[in-house]
């Protein structure tokens, strides 16, 4: 991680005064994480009756990673999604550039454990384990059919599949490293671009760690809406299964905690198509689009906009995308 | 034999940051910590890999000419890129993870996948 800038409370509660509650006052703050794609808070804040948890989320320091949308855009996108009933923390204010505090938006704190390695592995959770593959299928099937007519006047990137390969193969080429493996899973999915099974809002992020998870209930809100875009929506379920998101537990290809047919059962049976070997595809590009996120973050480090012994050694975990999409390549499934 | 090599010095530098400083260490240090510790473990074991070795015999076989590592990596994703070689090509895999379980071994040998590949 890198270092979080401070916080002033004086200037949040003033901000929050001008763009939520005349009553809000900021009681604490506490940095939780700086991510590739923001710096996120704890806030609390008092109001005339009752004490509010709030997220404060904004662009990180080192910019945002590529792709990622401004933080206006995510949190008026968050806001539509939330209306049409998905699981999303609620937004309540949007910040402005005269509010001094960088790009970001406050959003309402739900309870649920994020880390995945702790849902993944503590008893208490066994029984939500037992349904976030059906969970995710429904979320993602309900995400999917909405029309993308409901995001038109946002600044959504729209690419075909083509050009999504060609925009990670240009990624790719701006770092100026060679890596046989990558060359051959640009080759392999080059030759392979399914037919697309429609065009959705895709999450771009659907994964283990962006989930928050009650022990009882399983998912109770999908964090990190930042990388989202229309596209094909299988590109969702192949990122779901990326193999880095099982948390070392390959055999639970669904984030670590279900098995794919699970999964494509809830998505098909809220409306979702599924494309046997489109998932074959969209699996490979999820895995190729993690390594190549992990030479960005590298790259932060090396050309010094964001130095740090956590993106040092997030390079050497390209290898371990090299190692997965040989095996996909060459067994058809990981 | 009574001068520490740069494996032994890694080594140290290591267990120090493990066993002594990220004790002492809440949160995120102690997290950057541990990150730190991790990165120093694939020094040393970089250190007692020879891994243009292995990229020098995988790739001059696959391509059939001799090379530093580097020249022969560069030829090899050149000859990808321009599609002289995919995937189907014989020996293209073989080669590839050869050179991947090594690389693997150097920086995370408790992957699921380097397991899988590497256990019979």
């Amino acid at each position: 991680m890198a270092d979080l800038q401070g916080v002033d409370m004086a200037v949040l509660t003033q901000a929050l005064r001008r763009r939520w509650r005349r009553d809000a006052m900021v009681t604490a703050v506490t940095a939780l994480s700086a991510g590739a794609a923001s710096d996120t808070f704890a806030v609390d804040v008092a109001l005339n009756e009752e004490l509010r948890s709030l997220i404060f989320q904004r662009s990180p320091s080192g910019g945002p990673v590529e792709g990622a949308l401004p933080k206006y855009v995510q949190a008026r996108l968050q806001r539509r999604v939330q209306e049409h009933g998905l699981p999303v923390a609620e937004v309540v204010c949007i910040l402005e550039p005269e509010d001094r505090l960088g790009q970001g938006f406050l959003m309402q704190r739900v309870a649920g454990e994020s880390l995945a390695p702790k849902y993944l592995r503590d008893d208490t959770f066994a029984p939500a384990r037992a349904v976030m593959a059906q969970q995710c299928g429904s979320i993602l099937a309900r995400l999917h059919a909405l029309p993308t007519d409901l995001f038109k006047d946002l600044p959504l990137a729209r690419a075909s599949t083509t050009d999504q390969i060609a925009r990670l193969e240009a990624m790719y080429r701006g770092f100026d490293v060679d890596l046989p493996v990558f060359e051959l899973a640009f080759s392999w999915l080059k030759r392979h671009v399914p037919p697309p099974v429609g065009t959705a809002l895709v999450h771009g992020d659907f994964r283990s760690g962006n989930f928050l998870v009650q022990p009882a209930e399983g998912i109770v809100a999908v964090l990190d809406w930042e990388l989202a875009h229309i596209g094909d929506p299988l590109e969702d379920l192949g990122w779901l299964c990326v193999n880095s998101w099982r948390f070392g537990n390959w055999r639970l290809p669904v984030g670590g905690f279900g098995d794919r047919e699970d999964l494509y059962a809830a998505y098909q049976a809220a409306g979702g198509h599924i494309d046997r070997p489109a998932m074959w595809f969209w699996e490979i590009y999820g895995t190729l689009r993690w390594g190549l996120s992990c030479l960005q973050l590298a790259h932060q480090h090396l050309s010094g906009s964001v130095v740090s012994v956590e993106r040092a050694a997030i390079g050497r975990r390209v290898s371990e995308t090299e190692i997965d999409l040989l095996h996909l390549i060459d067994k058809g499934t990981i | 034999m009574a001068i520490p090599n740069a494996v032994d010095l890694v080594q140290a530098v290591r267990r120090f940051l493990e066993q002594e400083i990220a004790h002492d260490l809440k949160g995120r240090k102690a997290f950057h910590a541990k990150v730190a510790a991790n990165a120093l473990a694939i020094v040393e074991r970089e250190l007692s890999h020879n891994l243009p070795l292995i990229e020098r015999e995988a790739y001059g076989a696959l391509l059939g000419r001799q090379g530093s590592a580097k020249a022969l990596r560069q030829a090899l994703c050149a000859a990808i890129r321009d599609g002289a070689l995919d995937d189907r090509s014989p020996g293209v895999l073989d080669a590839l993870k050869a050179v991947t379980v090594a690389r693997m071994a150097v920086d995370n040998p408790k992957y699921s996948t380097f397991l899988r590949m590497t256990s019979r």
